[in-house]
């Protein structure tokens, strides 16, 4: 045997092209990459759908309706896996409070793209009850952006 | 299990991406080397033979048996999927074009030896490259390439030989 060597170095480029060859001829899946604001909202989804189960219900104060809407932003940090559902806790105790006090109204996803992930609805006396309500909310505490809009029928 | 077992397993559970990329990696430059010498130093040739063999291997990797190392297995789609190719190249062209090595190999005897390698007529060059440089042996050769045990021998005293007057 010659001592040549057994192995030679392709061009990279080889790897692409081979690798877009198998996935357009279905031998080769392609990884699916889902974008950040993706798994935000679905952390999002459990977040509410934790706080939405089993509230009992309190007559609601008399005012309007207002929609506080939860973005995550770039600065919204997502939960690390290790803390579980302690998000989920912490936001439910905060419903809790709104809706002793007669202002929680319910909460949910929203589905789509964009940072928007979910809303709670609720009811203030005033817009600024409202605000309060608002900045009060913990998702703040984790970098995400509250807004919040009077609904109107 | 060893380690392209594993892998094999691993890419045959999705057939995902990175499975694939790490096959890819382990294996390509092995196959790229065997590609370029049974080319005569054909770069672009070599890489249309690998990107061939991938496809073909992925299609029948479920074929694969761990009786032989994945490596083994995969050169000799390489070397089918050549042998299938200058068939198809001879209905087409006489004498295609082969750009000058420009290969670097380590040093000058090398740098000869593997411009040697790369003048041989095609037939005499398989089985120098499978014999001699990548240790197949003529058994293996002649069920690669579909010739009897005696015609490998030949074609490797043949080989030998015209590298021995063409070598300073």
């Amino acid at each position: 045997m010659t001592n040549l060597p057994l192995e030679m170095q392709p061009d990279s480029a080889l790897e692409e092209r081979v690798t877009s060859v198998l996935v357009a001829a279905g031998l080769v899946r392609r990884r699916r990459v889902w974008p950040v604001w993706a798994a935000a909202a679905a952390a999002v989804v459990v977040l509410l759908v934790g706080i939405t189960k089993f509230r009992p219900k309190h007559a609601l104060v008399p005012g309007n309706t207002y929609a506080v809407l939860l973005y995550e932003d770039p600065a919204y940090k997502p939960s690390p896996p290790q803390v579980g559902n302690v998000r989920v806790q912490v936001l439910s105790r905060w419903a809790d409070s709104l809706n002793a006090a007669g202002k929680y109204i319910s909460a949910g996803r929203l589905t789509g793209p964009g940072p928007l992930g979910g809303l709670f609805m609720v009811r203030a006396t005033d817009d600024a009850d409202a605000a309060r309500i608002a900045a009060s909310c913990p998702f703040r505490q984790w970098g995400g952006h509250v807004e919040v809009k009077r609904y109107d029928r | 299990m060893t380690d392209d077992l594993a892998l094999v397993e691993r890419f045959l559970r999705g057939r995902g991406e990175a499975a694939f990329r790490a096959l890819y990696r382990a294996h390509t430059p092995a196959l790229f080397a065997l590609a370029w010498r049974l080319t005569g130093g054909d770069r672009g040739e070599a890489e249309d033979l690998v990107q061939e063999t991938w496809v073909r291997a992925l299609t029948a990797l479920r074929n694969f048996r761990a009786q032989s190392a994945l490596r083994s297995w995969l050169c000799g789609v390489l070397v089918n999927v050549r042998r299938g190719r200058i068939r198809s190249e001879w209905r087409i062209v006489d004498a295609p074009d082969i750009e000058p090595l420009t290969e670097p190999a380590g040093h000058d005897d090398a740098i000869d030896l593997e411009r040697a390698i790369a003048a041989l007529p095609d037939g005499a060059r398989d089985v120098y490259v499978l014999h001699d440089v990548h240790g197949y042996t003529h058994r293996e050769i002649a069920d690669l390439m579909g010739i009897v045990e005696g015609t490998s021998k030949s074609q490797l005293n043949r080989a030998r030989s015209l590298l021995r007057s063409s070598l300073p």
